[in-house]
């Protein structure tokens, strides 16, 4: 049985035990169809979590760059990341954008247009869905590396993004750390994007597991670089420098989550061969060791100040 | 892509045999969260060719003259074209979210469910030009066509209503309450048939008036609706939760004949000629070819969500095909 099939049968396990009967009995039948989806999406976000941690943990404990005490402040990170990656947040997000896609495109044909794909765009990417998935990739994370880059430029954003960089004991887990403002202004940047390109084709899931496994392998706490291969994609070693003290901030470095090539042509990548301690020396310690309601409220508070500062510095003329 | 004027017209010139076609029946599977088409030689029941698509392929129809399948893509956005014979990819079109399509019998329209975009379009069915767009509830699912080709009839989804159109005049004649999240619909014996995923069976409807004059009990999630043209036997396909498989009825009394119990999500169904039964089991990445008789059936892998099937056999049958009548 292939990997995928696996999947697939858990998910019409998942789907037909647990949550057919709930759709049933509240009169929600519906959203039958949806509802398998919904389930790939957890059976594919858990088989990520595993294999990372199944990867990343030995490397971490084979080569790491820094030995804790202990390490508290990383189960805070695990709970990010299962919300992430498993419970509420893909689904909520999987139904806001099938909604909000869905007014936009009816909005669109009703005016006599049908919104383009990318691969309807593109003579020739019909049939050849590894080169399509590679340009979605690469279209998606370009819009990454500018989100990111900009989340550094505004104070206002900094305040927000400060969550993910001031986690001292930066490992595998701590990919998904960011706070649910940062989180929403992400799916409202990539929701613009999917409206210009298309959705990216869902058909490639585990790809984007791929792709997700990079990003966090890339917060791992192990001492790897990919040497000759540095510029092809992001290594734990060149996304510490990212995080390093010195870099978080206003004025940083290395921004891709993937691709390091956007750094490469816009002049931001610095590939020297060091393994900074991370960490955001300016943040509230509620963001490095609070919980994750200390987080999110310490996160919200610092964003409104900021807010605040940004909107008179504004009004006085200044850049913001 | 194909140009609107050429869309049901392609020489076959263009369509010579690959090599990859052996000769032998093909069923086409629908995968709809791969974004492909599995086409199966029928005989060694193995996948000869795997045709991609956008996005989200649901449901099928053929055309009158039974020289192209026309294959939905509703979140592609496009209708994807193949050679029912030879499973030779013929091009593909932009449509408005086609998730449930049909020819009326006499061959002038061509309606589209647009399920998630909440539209019922109606096209020229040679030129595919659209010419007139209903909203007449939400999440148009399933459809059917009265024989004489006068009306239309549309399961409403998330409305919970059947929706009937009157494409003489193209307009609306009613829309009523059937039942929670109904599904598959057809016409049989001067009736209408819905399936109802929220009440375990389907009703019969009067198609003058849209009321309900009879309710038969078949299974939890009651999805879509088959009817074996050449053996004259009713089939329902349920969904679950609960129990799953297909339940064979008598079309007349609807006595119900037997209960196949198939896991993983039974969805469309197909007939071969020796009356095995090819049934798309959405959460099992596979189609399983049933022997009615005994009730035993294997299965063949295919790509994610297997939703709709066309098996080419039918090609060799008299009358009208419609998805639903096999």
């Amino acid at each position: 049985m292939s990997l995928d099939r696996f999947f697939s049968n858990i998910a019409g396990y998942m789907d037909h035990y647990l949550v057919l009967p709930v759709l049933y009995h509240f009169h929600w039948m519906a959203w039958d169809d949806l509802a398998f989806d919904w389930c790939l999406i957890c059976v594919y976000g858990l088989f990520a979590v595993f294999v990372t941690y199944a990867v990343c943990l030995p490397l971490e404990a084979w080569k790491p760059v820094e030995k804790w005490p202990d390490q508290k402040a990383v189960l805070v990170d695990v709970f990010y990341t299962f919300l992430n990656r498993v419970g509420v947040v893909p689904i909520v997000t999987f139904v806001l954008f099938y909604q909000v896609q869905t007014w936009t495109t009816g909005f669109v044909v009703e005016r006599g247009f049908i919104p383009p794909t990318l691969d309807s765009l593109i003579p020739g990417l019909l049939g050849h869905p590894l080169l399509t998935f590679l340009l979605y990739a690469l279209i998606l994370d370009f819009a990454d590396y500018w989100r990111h880059r900009l989340s550094h430029s505004f104070r206002w954003w900094y305040a927000l993004h400060s969550l993910h960089h001031a986690q001292r004991q930066m490992s595998f887990w701590s990919d998904d750390r960011n706070h649910l403002i940062d989180d929403t202004i992400s799916f409202l940047w990539f929701f613009i994007i999917g409206l210009i390109i298309g959705i990216p084709p869902l058909q490639f899931p585990l790809l984007l597991m791929g792709l997700k496994f990079i990003e966090s392998l890339s917060h791992a706490n192990i001492r790897l670089s990919f040497g000759p291969l540095e510029w092809l994609t992001v290594s734990p070693r060149f996304h510490r420098f990212h995080h390093g003290l010195r870099a978080a901030g206003r004025n940083s470095c290395n921004y891709a989550s993937v691709f390091p090539v956007w750094d490469i042509i816009f002049r931001t990548a610095d590939f020297r061969d060091e393994y900074l301690p991370t960490g955001d020396a300016h943040a509230p310690e509620a963001l490095a060791t609070g919980n994750y309601v200390q987080q999110q409220v310490t996160g919200l508070k610092l964003f409104w100040r900021a807010l605040g500062k940004s909107w008179i510095s504004l009004g006085m003329g200044r850049a913001a | 892509m194909l140009t609107r004027r050429t869309a049901l017209t392609l020489p076959f010139a263009l369509t010579a045999t690959p090599a990859w076609a052996a000769g032998n029946p093909l069923a086409f599977v629908l995968n709809s969260a791969a974004g492909s088409v599995s086409i199966i030689d029928m005989q060694t029941r193995q996948v000869v060719r795997t045709a991609p698509t956008y996005r989200e392929p649901s449901h099928w129809a053929l055309t009158r003259n039974r020289s192209q399948l026309l294959i939905c893509d509703a979140g592609g956005n496009a209708l994807f074209f193949f050679d029912p014979v030879t499973g030779a990819p013929l091009g593909h079109r932009r449509i408005a979210d086609p998730y449930q399509i049909g020819f009326t019998p006499n061959n002038k329209y061509f309606a589209v469910n647009a399920l998630r975009l909440d539209f019922v379009d109606i096209y020229d069915a040679t030129t595919l030009a659209l010419v007139k767009r209903f909203k007449a509830g939400l999440w148009p699912s399933h459809l059917d066509f009265s024989p004489d080709s006068r009306w239309s009839f549309h399961s409403m989804q998330n409305s919970n209503t059947l929706v009937s159109l009157d494409l003489t005049t193209l307009t609306k004649r009613w829309s009523v309450k059937v039942g929670e999240t109904p599904a598959g619909v057809l016409w049989l014996n001067g009736k209408v048939l819905v399936c109802i995923m929220g009440a375990r069976g389907f009703v019969e409807v009067d198609p003058l008036n849209g009321r309900i004059t009879r309710r038969v009990v078949t299974g939890d999630g009651a999805h879509n609706i088959f009817l074996d043209t050449r053996r004259n036997i009713l089939y329902v396909s349920n969904r679950g939760p609960g129990q799953t498989g297909l339940t064979a009825l008598d079309p007349e009394t609807f006595e119900i004949l037997h209960n196949y119990l198939i896991p993983g999500g039974p969805d469309d169904i197909g007939i071969d000629p020796s009356g095995h039964i090819w049934v798309c089991l959405r959460y099992a990445e596979s189609v399983a070819v049933l022997n009615p008789d005994t009730g035993a059936y294997s299965t063949i892998p295919v790509g994610r969500s297997p939703h709709g099937i066309f098996l080419s056999t039918l090609l060799r049958q008299k009358g009208l095909i419609t998805a639903e009548r096999i």
